[in-house]
């Protein structure tokens, strides 16, 4: 996925053993609710705020999330390793996917 | 944008959401704090209060069902204990002590 020219934020971590990318919203509690779970374990993550960007570039990404994970695109969606996804967050299911 | 909400037109509109259905606001005082701001920013960039936990269609029309409060909240509550943001709950479930923890959209549900 091209996110070039996008805000999308790095946030530095100890644990850099995955590579995850969250999709949010800026406005959602449960999105803040994962980016702060992450921020706990210290991962380094990058996180983009798509309520923030032009419609269109929006609409790509998730029609993009979606044909790819054959999932319909909820927030957060985190993209683990570029292979694995989580939906919404559920903490139980993040630590297992994260290995927490 | 002439009309604009102020963060107490916001927490207003939410106590008399709940009221008027039976609900409670989500005790968690921060996570409530951050979705009356979510409700708020919608409510001042789309000129109504969609839901903050869900991402806006681009119109009015297209986001009507997902307007606060939404018109899957009802099910969610009755089934989850709280709606899909988890802003409103249900008497029973705050009762409970437990934490709300995210649901599906049930707009996806088939």
């Amino acid at each position: 996925m091209n996110l070039q020219n996008l805000p999308v934020v790095t946030k530095d971590g100890t644990r850099t053993d995955h590579e995850i990318m969250v999709y949010a919203l800026s406005t959602c509690g449960f999105c803040k609710r994962a980016l702060a779970f992450l921020d706990a374990h210290q991962f380094a993550y990058r996180y983009l705020y798509v309520d923030l960007i032009p419609i269109d570039t929006k609409n790509a990404i998730k029609q993009e999330l979606k044909q790819r994970f054959k999932e319909n695109v909820a927030f957060p969606f985190a993209v683990i390793d570029d292979k694995k996804y989580l939906i919404g967050f559920i903490e139980a299911d993040w630590k297992m996917t994260l290995g927490v | 944008m002439a009309n604009q909400k102020t963060r107490e037109q916001t927490v207003i509109f939410t106590q008399m959401v709940a009221k008027k259905h039976g609900w409670v606001l989500n005790p968690d005082t921060a996570f409530y704090d951050s979705l009356v701001d979510g409700l708020t920013q919608n409510y001042n960039r789309y000129g109504y209060y969609h839901c903050p936990c869900r991402d806006s269609e681009g119109s009015r029309e297209l986001d009507a069902p997902a307007i606060c409060p939404c018109v899957w909240s009802k099910e969610d509550i009755l089934e989850y204990g709280h709606c899909y943001c988890a802003l409103y709950l249900s008497k029973e479930f705050a009762a409970s002590g437990k934490e709300p923890q995210a649901i599906p959209d049930r707009r996806f549900k088939k």
